[in-house]
């Protein structure tokens, strides 16, 4: 073999987890938060109510990216996971528990939850499992609108002393920025390693020595687990739960589709799928139609002309531009 | 470590036997591997040395029986357990983790040891591997970039990564030029210090002959033979079932065949296959085809000609562009610039079933069995849309060429050994009535004695007088059956001419050597 140099090639798929270090990834996103968390001294209320809906999607997508673009496993169970943290939320607001109790609560209960049905749901591989999801998370609902411990279909009221708009606009933005450094931080680990080597071969990882079943449960228990806490700021949002809204479908396919747009795998793809969805929807407020039309057509198009979604696509196009300048200088 | 015992044989297989619904693949094997030995097991495609090699890794569960690694019963361990005990192994096809890089592929496998030890240390200790194992250059590669021979590299890294006391090579060798094999028997000897035993699975009679101590023959899950490698290949009863004619004479250049099967199908094969052997002007003609891969030039202007009813041998190493040249026929990839016209018409930019149409059929490397349907049905497929009376009668042309494929017809098409799906793939090849046959590295991992009878077969239809292109690494078998040759070295023809004068042409040996020194670079 000749002795040239280490070739170092820019490839989008392995770029992302080299590229400079943990230290000032965490104080780019701690500049982002700061910045997020003055919003309410800036802006209007509209605003805020649009800021929210954002970071909570944001941080949704951010945690089924971590199931499904690292780790392979493609959920659509994810209503299942808000649900039970609204419902823990609820439950709990009864007895009068502290908010920051109840969210903590909330998050643990769905990483449980994650763990009981992970022997059942890790026996289905591939679409199976995404099957197998689909299906708990609609059973689950059906249950829950049935269930007189519950109160069936009619839900709960949250009694408690509501929140102001705007704390509940920082306990999502701590739920989003939190979610955002849990993935970045797990990148970090050899645990990324053994996610991806799970995601690329099953069969070859456990060769290789990794615990298959291990590693996907952390996976799962830790998206879950991020689900299940905004599924409780949620609760605290609407003052009302109810088994269709908080364990709906709605949940499941809006986070796929910003995960989708943004970019599957990459870390900043939830935020930009959630920015755009957020806004595509809100400017489209008048004409569901032509928004549901407008989401399909982009989708569409994503898929076709950037499989690795916008946030690929920008990281693509930096990286290029960067090569340009490099040759030039 | 965990109490293990340190002097016995590193693994003790006992009573170890595996079904796969009705068909016993290892049946109640005993076979110990001795501490400090490299040990082949060879036998026919289908005997169950890849089962062997899933049961000891844990990959598949037995049906019965025992397995010990130093004295501690493994039966019952997950893959997992295996690997962290000791346990690495390559696979047949290379099975790298695409979305990471060749590092991070090996830094995952050194997770897996116990030894205490830093993160830097471990990236230090990977990197070692990597220069050993050639990949220096291909650390931050993407693993799924790799060519075919930089992926059985990693295969290889990968598995010394997790620094097993057992190491099992799944015919690593497969696919190899001449060099590259010298080179991988050079690595698999220098293993010998690191690795407490290992255990070769190879069709390339090279590798067990030089690196393994100890040889077993495997065949329908039983072991026929176990003893000094020399001692067991000179075994009669080994020849007959495994090695078949090429074993007396390996370094013949043209391989035997048997005369006698060829005449009575020779007129079937001329029903079946559209020759036009009247005229003279090239069927295939490729006029400076360029094919592009990203950044990477693959093809840098080929010149190429195939006259109706000619067989023409396309030789070189790996990397040196000859599949590449096979799908741009096929119209699986697109040219940059260039010709080819096939019957005087263009076929460059027709979509791949629009060139099927035209007469083009291609039997690719790596089979591409339809494992869902059966062998019937793999080649009803393949026979394209035609009237059912006319798949009817090429089907019977078919079963006649291949008997063993009328007896197997309902089977499932992998449910076969990997010789007889070889036989499938060439079958269906020929069920759409071509006038070209592209038949690309066909006797990849096959067995010494299934290649004999896939040649046979080849010479069979290449007598009908149908025009075929052989794709092939090894030079002598495809020098025997073609007229003309060409070899092609980094994208470009290096050397052409009449099968006899090429394999005289010192030139040739050059190409081949030569090959392994720019070889294994990123691509």
């Amino acid at each position: 073999m000749t002795s040239s140099p280490p070739l170092v090639l820019d490839d989008p798929a392995t770029a992302d987890r080299r590229r400079s270090p943990l230290g000032r990834e965490l104080a780019i996103l701690a500049a982002v938060a700061a910045c997020l968390f003055l919003m309410p001294y800036v802006v209007d209320d509209y605003a805020l109510q649009v800021g929210y809906l954002i970071l909570q999607l944001a941080a949704l997508a951010t945690a089924w990216n971590l199931l499904a673009g690292y780790t392979g496993l493609v959920s659509l169970g994810s209503a299942a996971f808000v649900g039970i943290g609204t419902y823990t939320m609820a439950m709990l607001d009864e007895r009068a528990a502290p908010v920051w109790f109840a969210i903590i609560a909330a998050g643990v209960v769905a990483a449980v939850f994650a763990a009981v049905v992970s022997p059942a749901m890790f026996r289905l591989r591939g679409l199976y499992f995404t099957i197998g999801t689909l299906a708990l998370a609609e059973a689950l609902r059906m249950w829950m609108v049935n269930a007189r411990t519950f109160n069936g279909a009619a839900g709960i009221y949250l009694t408690g002393r509501p929140p102001a708009f705007y704390q509940l606009y920082w306990l999502v933005l701590v739920a989003a920025i939190g979610a955002t450094a849990v993935v970045v931080v797990i990148l970090r680990r050899p645990l990324a390693l053994r996610l991806n080597a799970v995601r690329d071969d099953e069969d070859v990882a456990a060769e290789m020595g990794v615990r298959v079943f291990r590693a996907k449960l952390v996976a799962f228990a830790v998206s879950g687990s991020l689900m299940g806490i905004i599924g409780a700021v949620q609760a605290l949002n609407t003052r009302v739960v109810v088994p269709n809204g908080a364990f709906g479908l709605t949940w499941t396919v809006n986070i796929v589709l910003v995960a989708l747009i943004g970019g599957l795998g990459t870390r900043t793809g939830p935020w930009i799928g959630a920015v755009f969805a957020i806004l595509l929807q809100e400017s489209l407020r008048g004409y569901p139609e032509i928004h549901l039309a407008i989401t399909g057509a982009v989708l569409l198009l994503v898929i076709r002309f950037a499989p690795s979604g916008i946030g690929g696509a920008m990281a693509d196009g930096r990286r290029r531009l960067a090569r340009v300048w490099r040759t030039r200088s | 470590m965990n109490g293990a015992d340190l002097t016995g044989p590193v693994v003790e297989v006992r009573g170890l036997t595996r079904r796969f619904g009705g068909v016993v693949a290892v049946s109640n094997l005993d076979l110990d591997v001795q501490r400090g030995e490299v040990l082949g097991v060879i036998g026919p495609n289908g005997a169950g040395k890849s089962t062997l090699v899933g049961l000891i890794s844990g990959a598949l569960a037995p049906t019965a029986g025992r397995i010990t690694l130093n004295r501690r019963d493994i039966t019952g361990d997950s893959p997992a357990t295996r690997a962290r005990l000791g346990i690495g192994r390559t696979h047949q096809t290379p099975r790298p983790f695409e979305e990471m890089t060749v590092l991070e592929n090996l830094l995952l496998a050194a997770d897996a040891v116990s030894r205490p030890r830093s993160a830097a240390q471990r990236h230090k200790d990977c990197t070692e591997i990597l220069g050993d194992t050639g990949l220096a250059r291909d650390a931050a590669t993407r693993a799924g970039q790799l060519t075919l021979l930089q992926r059985k590299r990693l295969e290889l890294a990968r598995a010394l990564a997790l620094e097993p006391c057992l190491i099992m090579l799944d015919e690593i060798g497969a696919g190899l030029v001449e060099a590259e094999t010298t080179e991988l028997i050079e690595l698999v000897r220098s293993m010998r210090d690191h690795v407490d035993a290992t255990l070769v699975i190879e069709h390339v009679m090279e590798v067990i002959t030089e690196c393994c101590d100890r040889t077993v023959v495997l065949d329908l899950g039983t072991m026929i033979a176990d003893g000094p490698t020399q001692q067991v290949l000179a075994d009669p009863a080994v020849a007959a079932v495994y090695l078949g004619t090429s074993a007396s004479s390996p370094s013949d250049e043209k391989p035997p065949v048997d005369p006698t099967p060829v005449s009575p199908v020779g007129h079937v094969v001329g029903r079946l296959v559209g020759t036009d052997a009247a005229t003279t002007t090239p069927l295939l003609t490729l006029r400076d085809v360029v094919v592009d891969y990203g950044h990477l030039r693959a093809l840098h202007g080929v010149d190429l000609e195939v006259n109706p009813g000619e067989c023409v041998a396309l030789l070189g190493s790996n990397g040196s562009g000859k599949t590449t040249v096979a799908s741009a026929i096929a119209g699986t990839v697109a040219l940059q610039s260039g010709q080819i016209l096939f019957d005087g018409e263009e076929l460059a930019g027709r979509r791949p079933d629009q060139i099927s149409h035209r007469g083009v059929s291609l039997c690719i490397e790596g089979r591409r069995i339809f494992a869902t349907l059966s062998v019937e049905e793999n080649l009803q497929v393949a026979a394209g849309d035609v009237p059912r009376h006319v798949i009817r009668e090429r089907l019977d042309a078919v079963y006649e060429i291949f008997p063993i494929l009328a007896e197997r017809r309902h089977r499932s098409g992998t449910a076969m050994s990997g010789g007889q799906q070889q036989l499938l793939a060439v079958a269906r090849a020929l069920m759409s009535s071509p006038k070209l046959v592209v038949f690309d590295e066909i006797s990849l991992g096959l067995s010494p004695i299934a290649v004999d009878q896939l040649y046979q077969t080849l010479e069979v239809v290449i007598a009908s007088g149908v025009a075929s292109i052989l794709v092939e690494q090894h030079i002598d078998r495809g020098l025997a059956l073609a007229s003309r040759a060409y070899v092609l070295s980094n994208g470009r023809v290096a050397l052409s001419g009449a099968a006899s004068e090429v394999r005289d042409d010192p030139a040739l040996s050059a190409l081949y050597v030569g090959a392994s020194n720019t070889n294994g670079g990123s691509p």
